[in-house]
């Protein structure tokens, strides 16, 4: 398949701070794409630099196969960053033919659609003043879908939504893709990245810390909960640091194995018992927080 | 032409609404206050000079010199009445529109203006919208550019319009003699300091665009053009600068009479005033002053653009 993203070592320095410190990411055509990473991971610096808004200071990257930046390749691709922002004293459809007048000629069927498609036909005459975030977010979304993009790059997209918004903007997203949208979703929401993202992209501290299809982040870390005595929990620790384990409550400790057979063994050498040593699948969240916060027992941990 | 068409739907904001009656409302009250001043220095009416007597003093050459004195002194008032009644004409005021938005009110307005359409889109984080929408960043300039100026050549027809609808009522009420010139003539005058005033308006709308880009806020915008207007006027002040300065191309470009220091009539512009009189370029100099002017202000904010993060 076609990459549609392509970066190569893409790096980005503020003065004394570096946002992105040679990012190398690669994304297919028709996936849903999950981009994750904390807070000043370098999300949001790297969808600036694929938008055009921001200068890489090193390195490279492709759009739709074409070396950025390149403002006429931006007319295949529909872009969120962050919170959207409207003219406040114009209502939803203005702002919307406001953003269509400023690029390639686009019809007011198309417009209207985008609006249908963002459920905002009923309040598109309405000023923006007057909307929620979730609307907002909404008109953010038609924005970015009005020219029916084969690229859409989605930056924390359900910030404010509803549950049965968020519902909603899960089955578009997945219908999008169906239909041979590419969509590159940043989202500190890992339920619903899990939900519907096909492939998973975490970056941490500018870097890619892992990549793959996100049934193998997620099934492929398997780990065991241990309840214990809670005055056992710092010798439980301790009897276990050959495997990444931490405590998870004053009770209970996780750790990062499939062997419950040794870990029982080892403990059992200790002195500690478990009462109960349960087998756990992680989920996203749980890999994403061990690539995150403990970036260094990634390969510890690395699915095998 | 549609990047300007959406820049100019921009433009229909309170702000604008509110910038123009402000500049419409400035414009009658300075013609009231102008007409007000100009009938009460008439003196006496009918042009009477006032006999030996009626000075108190005896006839003789003293009087003969008040006398004369007081004649000169009629004349003068009666020539600035018939001066301003001219100005009001509806026809002429367009010149005195003109002369005021080519002057500090037009470049205060187009601060306020450039302030919220151009610092706006950043303090407003719309920029990063309209740049995914189209990337060729001088364009987004250019559209902003002429909009603004276009928002100053409306301010311009406000408050000819202001002045057109307010002259004929000051002139009744303050007893004004008629306007003796030509329609053809004072159509002309208004045509003639209009057209110049576009370019005058371009230039102030490109400091605009600059401050804007330069300070990527709301704020910053009107702060950085006011102290770059105030700043021009201030140098044109300078001994030895003046010849050379910005603020002496608008002068005499617009051909602002010089020392214009008192508002007891209506002021043709709120430049000269400024400017201290002396030796001052041609028109051509103004001309060329103010082009290059305008063109140094686009170079840099599309350089200073074209090499910015939109990080907001």
């Amino acid at each position: 398949m076609a990459a549609v993203i392509e970066c190569q070592g893409l790096t980005k320095r503020y003065r004394a701070t570096t946002a992105l410190a040679g990012l190398d990411l690669t994304v297919e055509a028709g996936q849903v794409f999950g981009f994750l990473g904390p807070n000043g991971a370098g999300k949001t610096t790297t969808l600036r630099i694929l938008l055009g808004l921001v200068a890489a200071t090193s390195g490279r990257a492709w759009l739709n196969g074409r070396r950025i930046p390149d403002p006429t390749g931006l007319a295949d691709v529909g872009a969120m960053i962050e919170e959207p922002s409207f003219h406040p004293w114009l209502t939803g459809r203005r702002n919307l033919d406001l953003l269509a007048l400023s690029g390639a000629r686009l019809p007011a069927r198309d417009i209207a659609a985008a609006l249908d498609l963002a459920g905002l036909t009923g309040v598109a005459d309405r000023k923006v003043k007057g909307y929620s975030q979730g609307m907002r977010q909404r008109l953010g979304l038609a924005a970015a879908l009005m020219r029916r993009p084969t690229l859409l790059l989605l930056d924390e997209p359900a910030n404010g939504m509803d549950p049965a918004g968020i519902r909603e903007f899960r089955a578009l997203l997945r219908r999008l893709a169906d239909g041979g949208t590419t969509v590159f979703l940043s989202s500190h929401l890992l339920a619903e990245v899990e939900l519907v993202c096909d492939q998973v992209a975490v970056i941490h501290a500018g870097r890619l810390a892992e990549q793959g299809p996100t049934s193998r982040l997620t099934t492929g870390r398997p780990r065991l909960r241990l309840v214990i005595d809670p005055a056992d929990q710092p010798s439980a620790l301790a009897l276990l640091r050959r495997w990444p384990a931490r405590a998870d409550g004053p009770d209970t400790v996780l750790v990062r194995t499939a062997d419950g057979r040794d870990v029982n063994e080892v403990l059992g050498r200790g002195g500690v018992w478990a009462s109960q040593i349960l087998p756990e699948r992680a989920g996203l969240e749980e890999a994403y927080l061990q690539l995150t916060e403990n970036p260094e027992a990634k390969d510890a941990a690395a699915p095998r | 032409m549609r990047l300007l068409r959406a820049e100019l739907i921009k433009l229909r904001r309170p702000l604008t609404w509110g910038v123009a009656a402000a500049a419409a409302v400035f414009s009658v009250l300075l013609a009231v206050g102008g007409a007000h001043n100009a009938a009460l220095e008439g003196g006496t009416p009918g042009g009477h000079i006032p006999s030996c007597a009626e000075l108190g003093i005896p006839a003789g050459p003293q009087c003969t010199r008040a006398r004369a004195l007081e004649r000169a002194r009629v004349a003068q008032a009666s020539a600035q009445r018939a001066q301003v009644a001219a100005q009001l004409d509806p026809l002429a005021a367009g010149a005195e529109a003109a002369g005021l938005m080519a002057s500090l009110p037009g470049a205060l307005a187009l601060a306020l203006l450039a302030d919220a359409h151009i610092g706006g889109e950043w303090s407003g984080r719309t920029m990063k919208n309209l740049l995914t929408q189209q990337g060729q960043r001088w364009r987004v300039l250019a559209a902003k550019l002429v909009s603004l100026w276009l928002a100053g050549v409306g301010l311009i027809a406000v408050c000819w319009l202001a002045l057109a609808a307010a002259g004929p009522v000051l002139v009744h009420t303050d007893h004004l003699p008629a306007a003796h010139e030509s329609a053809a003539h004072a159509l002309f005058l208004a045509g003639s300091q209009a057209a110049r005033a576009l370019l005058v308006l371009a230039a102030f709308a490109a400091i605009g665009l600059l401050a804007a880009v330069a300070t990527r806020g709301t704020i910053g915008t009107t702060a950085a053009t006011a102290v770059a207007i105030i700043a021009m006027l201030i140098a044109a002040s300078l001994p030895g600068t003046g010849r050379w300065t910005p603020a002496t191309w608008v002068q005499q470009w617009m051909g602002f009479p010089a020392g214009q220091a008192s508002i007891t009539s209506l002021p043709t512009n709120f430049w000269s005033r400024f400017i201290s009189a002396g030796a001052t370029p041609g028109q051509l100099t103004g001309l060329l002053g103010l082009a290059g002017l305008l063109a140094a202000c686009w170079a840099a904010a599309v350089v200073l653009f074209r090499r910015q993060d939109i990080s907001g």
